[in-house]
Order: structure tokens, then C-alpha cells, then sequence
């Protein structure tokens, strides 16, 4: 009878266990889910195609896609080939001007939106007011992530979709694509892609896209 | 025999046995847990031309369980000055065998280096017996085989006690958990009349702002499950440097992701001694297998030669912010990591302020400490060829 009563309690127990246990967290990639979703099943063998014809003018802005240091990291190889450009890791619609041409480096950093005093959320908001000014004022986009695998992963990727779905031009250190989630992007919405090896390479690819 | 347990005498004997293991227990431990306060130092290297005691920066410290010594290596060159920060934390053993390796191998051609092996020397006189850690290991060197101490993340609590239950950082007011009351890499900029970790920090400003050091390193490690790993963290105004050197790292097949210190989160080096003195603040982290929360047993072997089988599983379950595979992470990959990052970003702020240069060789590169090291070597054989 005892050993009965041992058995249910510790039973009773374990279920108490289950009920107050959480579900796995709804998905939360708001921004990019659709993208995300569609590219899973097949996205791997996406090959991307690269760019064929230059279309982007000079003065360049520079900004960030989820403020990793990465932007700063294409800065520094850009300055390295003489390429003129203005950087702005927080640019809204007002650092526009008479710039022709805007590169977002996508990569996500806690640190870097600790830096600069915003959350994801913000940084999403001030992405997508600075793309639609761009489109309206005639800007090219071109899209890049250069942080390769470390970039990936659930901050990093809630900026891809934003960023990429909206480039003209996309260009991408291939060991961060292993999922094939940013060919498969520009794949179906028709934007050429490279892909480079490391971040420095950036400049084997980059002077091609111009006039 | 039954009578003789039946004797008064029986629990009189029985006690005076106990008491008498007792007292040699306490003894054993006793003489094991004052060991460690003794702190095996660096030999001097080739171009060790002054061995400084902090309190010489903040005499605060003098005599007392923070005072450490700055090893000043000054080349026959004009030039900068630069300052390598080891030992913030105890437990992250590449961090000062970098600052010892440097000092011992190091030969200055422009400018001054100041080598703190052991930043927190009071974290190094007790490690956290509560995770299992070591007290010790050994490395066979030129000289033989040496013992090196394996401390804490944080000040000995015989030299700073109680913690508060809120630590609240001077001057930001940010509010942290009480423990952080004792980690240095919290109390920058540091105050005069604070706790003994706060002094140390004070002291370690003070140096900075009396020797004009342009260019400060701050050398850490962290668990393979912590995302920041493999990175290097720079103040706003050493990115331009931070940026350059780490593309150099790059090229050079070293994968190093660089992050902006957050203005928000206080206390740390890359933070507080880029705003309160002129130094360019980087510190960099390299993934260290005894450190986590999902690693097996603590070794010697894990220490030093980065093997945890537990990490190999954890990677495949994609647990990890580090790479992991049957290589694991040696102390010579992770000290060539260190040593590499204070070259190339050293070259950067060579290139960006020329009349402040900083010059050296004879500091073993990544490539001579890891890469071209035979496979049986690494886990702590290699790195005992470059010291003394």
C-alpha cells in the first residue's frame, strides 16, 4: 500500500513538473519570418548569381544593420583602396544628402545596440525610415554581411530580411550563408549577389557595382 | 576486548584520536590554503629594464594585498607608451600567461611597455574551490618545470569583506550583484578612498594618465557558451585602430569578430579608462574550456589544453558561441590569439599615430605558437619553449 502511495506521489510530481514547465517560446522573428520560412526547406542549394553590370554612384553612405562593428570593419577596407564614403552606424533619412549610393552591413551586436542606446526594435524602425527615404531619393542599396557565421543567429537575422529584400546589389562572406537564407532572398527577388571568402575580400566585388 | 570498550578510558582515547586528525586536517589545509598566497612572478626577460610596484602610481596600495608589480620594458627608441593588463581575472589562465610570455620574451625597439602579469594580484591568491577549480599547474620552461597559480574572477575575500548585496558603481550609480563589488574589471575608473578592488583600479588609471599610455590591452577569456568569445571589445575612440588591426587578424587566418564597448554598461576597461583617460581601451577574449557551466570535471589537461569532451557534445547541439571540434582549445591557440591581437592592433596605432610608436620582436606570433607547434605539443609543452 505504502510502496502504491510512494508511486502516485512521485507520478503526481512529475506531471506538477510538466504543467509548470514553459512551451517552447513562439517564434519571434517578426521582421524577417517569412523569409526565414521560405528559405529553410530549400535555401542550401540556392546559388547565388553574381553582378553583372555596374549600377551605384559615388558619394557613398555607410551605415550599420544591427550595429555590430562590421560596418566599421568595410570602412577601414574601403579607406585601404582610396574609396571615398561617409559612415554613420545610426544614419536616418536626414544623413541622405546628396549621397547616391547607401551599403547597410548587416550584423547584429547587443553591444554594439547597447552602444548606441537602442534596442532591436529601434533599430529595425530606424532601417526601415532610412530604406524608404533612400528608395524615395533615388539611392542605390546594396546589402552586405560580412561577419560570417558569428553574425547568424536570432539578433542577427531579424535585419537580414529588412536589408536584403530591398538591396539592389547583395554581397556576402559565404561561410555566413551555410542556410542559404540570403541567396535565397535575392534569389527570388531577382537582386545579383556575390559571395566573398572574408570580409576583406569586399573590395575584389565591391568596385565593379560602380559607374 | 568487549570489557575494554566498556572502560572509561575507551572515550577518552577515541576523542584524543579525533581531535588529533582534526588539528592535522586543519593544518594540512591550513598550510595548502596559505601556499597560495605566494604568487609565482615572471623571470625577467631581455628587455625588462624595472620592475615598479603599483603603489609607485597610487601609494594607497603600498605594502598592501593589491599592490602588484609593472614590469617596465623600455626600448632604446623613442616612441609611445603601451600597457598589457594580465590577470584581471584569475581563472582565465591565457589572459597573464600572455602578459608573462610577453615579458619574457620581449625585446622594445621604440617606445615603453608596462606588463601587469597579475592586474588583481588578490584574485590570485584563492581560487573558487566551489567550482572545482585547480590551485596550480605546471609547464616545463628553459629553466625547468615552473608552477603557475590558477586563481578567481574575483579580490579575496580575506582582503575585501563583506560584498553589499547591491554593488553600485562609482561614479555611474549603476547597480550590479553584490559579488561584483570584487571584480576589477567593474570598478573603473576606480576611487582613492574606496574598496581595495576600486583602489587597484584607481591605480591602474593613474598609471595610465601619469605614463601617457597610449594604447592599453586588457586580456580575458570566457566560457565557449558566453557569445562574446573570440572578439575583441574596444572603446569608441580605438575602432578606427580596433577595425584595422582586426581586419589584419583576419587575413592572417585568425577569426576575430570586434564589438563597440556599450556606453551603457560600467566599470570595464574598455568602457571607463577610454573615457576617463586618453588610452585607446581593447580587450580581447578567448574561449576557455574551464570556465563554463557545461564542461566536465576540471583538469590540468582542460586547463591547459582546452579538452572537454563535454564541450565536443555541446557543439553539436549547437550550444556553443565558439567553434569546437576533437582540437578543442590549447593555451597556445588561445595565448597566440592574445598575442597576435597586441601586435596587429598595436601596428594599427603605430600607423595612426606615428610620433608615438610602440616596436618590438621576439614575442612568439600565433603562427610560431600554435599553428607550426607538432599536435602533441600544445596544451602547455609549446608555450614552456617560449619561457624562460
Amino acid at each position: 500500500m505504502k510502496r502504491t502511495i510512494v508511486v502516485l506521489l512521485a507520478v503526481m510530481m512529475l506531471l506538477s513538473l510538466v504543467a509548470c514547465g514553459e512551451g517552447k517560446p513562439e517564434a519571434t522573428l517578426e521582421s524577417s519570418s517569412s523569409a526565414l520560412e521560405s528559405t529553410e526547406a530549400n535555401a542550401s542549394a540556392v546559388e547565388p548569381v553574381g553582378l553583372t553590370e555596374a549600377f551605384a554612384e559615388y558619394p557613398i553612405l555607410i551605415t550599420s544593420g544591427g550595429q555590430s562593428a562590421d560596418f566599421q570593419m568595410v570602412g577601414t577596407v574601403l579607406k585601404k583602396q582610396n574609396m571615398d564614403f561617409f559612415s554613420n552606424g545610426v544614419a536616418t533619412s536626414a544623413e541622405i544628402r546628396d549621397n547616391k549610393t547607401l551599403i547597410i552591413v548587416v550584423g547584429g551586436s547587443s553591444k554594439g545596440l547597447g552602444a548606441a542606446g537602442i534596442d532591436a526594435n529601434g533599430e529595425l524602425a530606424r532601417l526601415e525610415e532610412l530604406i524608404n527615404a533612400a528608395k524615395t531619393a533615388g539611392l542605390s542599396i546594396i546589402a552586405m554581411h560580412t561577419g560570417g557565421v558569428v553574425r547568424r543567429g536570432e539578433l542577427s537575422d531579424k535585419f537580414i530580411a529588412p536589408v536584403f529584400e530591398n538591396a539592389d546589389y547583395a554581397i556576402v562572406v559565404k561561410d555566413g550563408d551555410q542556410d542559404g537564407l540570403m541567396a535565397s532572398i535575392c534569389s527570388k527577388s531577382g537582386i545579383p549577389c556575390d559571395y566573398i571568402d572574408s570580409i576583406s575580400d569586399v573590395v575584389t566585388v565591391l568596385p565593379a557595382a560602380f559607374k | 576486548m568487549k570489557e575494554f570498550f566498556k572502560k572509561p578510558i575507551f572515550p577518552i582515547i577515541t576523542a584524543s584520536v579525533s581531535l588529533v586528525l582534526a588539528i592535522g586536517i586543519m593544518v594540512a589545509a591550513g598550510v595548502s590554503f596559505v601556499k597560495c598566497w605566494d604568487v609565482p612572478m615572471p623571470i625577467e626577460g631581455p628587455n625588462v629594464t624595472e620592475v615598479k610596484m603599483l603603489s609607485e602610481w597610487y601609494d594607497g596600495l603600498k605594502d598592501g594585498p593589491g599592490d602588484t608589480p609593472v614590469y617596465v620594458l623600455k626600448g632604446e627608441g623613442d616612441g609611445g607608451a603601451m600597457l598589457i593588463l594580465g590577470g584581471t581575472h584569475g581563472n582565465e589562465p591565457s589572459g597573464y600567461m600572455s602578459a608573462v610570455t610577453f615579458i619574457e620574451t620581449a625585446i622594445i625597439e621604440n617606445g615603453t611597455v608596462y606588463v601587469i602579469p597579475y592586474t588583481n594580484i588578490s584574485s590570485m591568491t584563492h581560487n573558487d574551490p566551489g567550482e572545482g577549480n585547480l590551485q596550480y599547474f605546471t609547464l616545463q620552461t628553459k629553466s625547468g618545470e615552473r608552477i603557475f597559480r590558477f586563481g578567481s574572477r574575483a579580490t579575496n575575500p580575506i582582503h575585501q569583506w563583506p560584498d553589499p548585496d547591491v554593488y553600485t558603481h562609482h561614479p555611474s550609480g549603476q547597480q550590479l550583484s553584490g559579488s561584483e563589488t570584487r571584480n576589477i574589471n567593474r570598478a573603473y575608473p576606480g576611487r582613492e578612498d574606496g574598496t581595495l578592488t576600486e583602489q587597484i583600479a584607481f591605480g591602474i588609471a593613474e598609471l595610465i594618465r601619469t605614463e601617457d599610455v597610449g594604447i592599453t590591452f586588457d586580456l580575458h577569456e570566457a566560457s565557449p557558451e558566453y557569445p562574446v568569445i573570440n572578439a575583441t571589445v574596444a572603446h569608441q575612440d580605438a575602432m578606427t585602430i580596433a577595425s584595422e588591426g582586426c581586419i589584419n587578424l583576419l587575413l592572417s587566418g585568425i577569426d576575430m569578430a570586434l564589438e563597440q564597448s556599450p556606453t551603457n554598461f560600467h566599470g570595464l576597461t574598455h568602457r571607463e579608462l577610454g573615457d576617463y583617460t586618453d588610452t585607446m581601451a581593447i580587450l580581447m577574449e578567448t574561449a576557455n574550456a574551464s570556465q563554463g557551466r557545461l564542461r566536465g570535471g576540471t583538469s590540468e589537461e582542460q586547463v591547459l589544453g582546452g579538452v572537454d569532451d563535454y564541450y565536443l557534445y555541446s557543439e553539436s547541439i549547437g550550444m556553443l558561441f565558439v567553434p569546437w571540434d576533437e582540437n578543442h582549445h590549447p593555451i597556445e591557440e588561445r595565448c597566440g590569439r592574445h598575442l597576435q591581437g597586441i601586435y596587429e592592433y598595436t601596428m594599427a596605432y603605430n600607423n595612426a599615430y606615428p610620433d608615438k610608436i610602440v616596436t618590438y620582436s621576439g614575442v612568439p606570433s600565433y603562427q610560431e605558437l600554435f599553428l607550426d607547434a607538432d599536435k602533441e605539443d600544445l596544451g602547455g609543452t609549446q608555450l614552456g619553449k617560449f619561457l624562460r
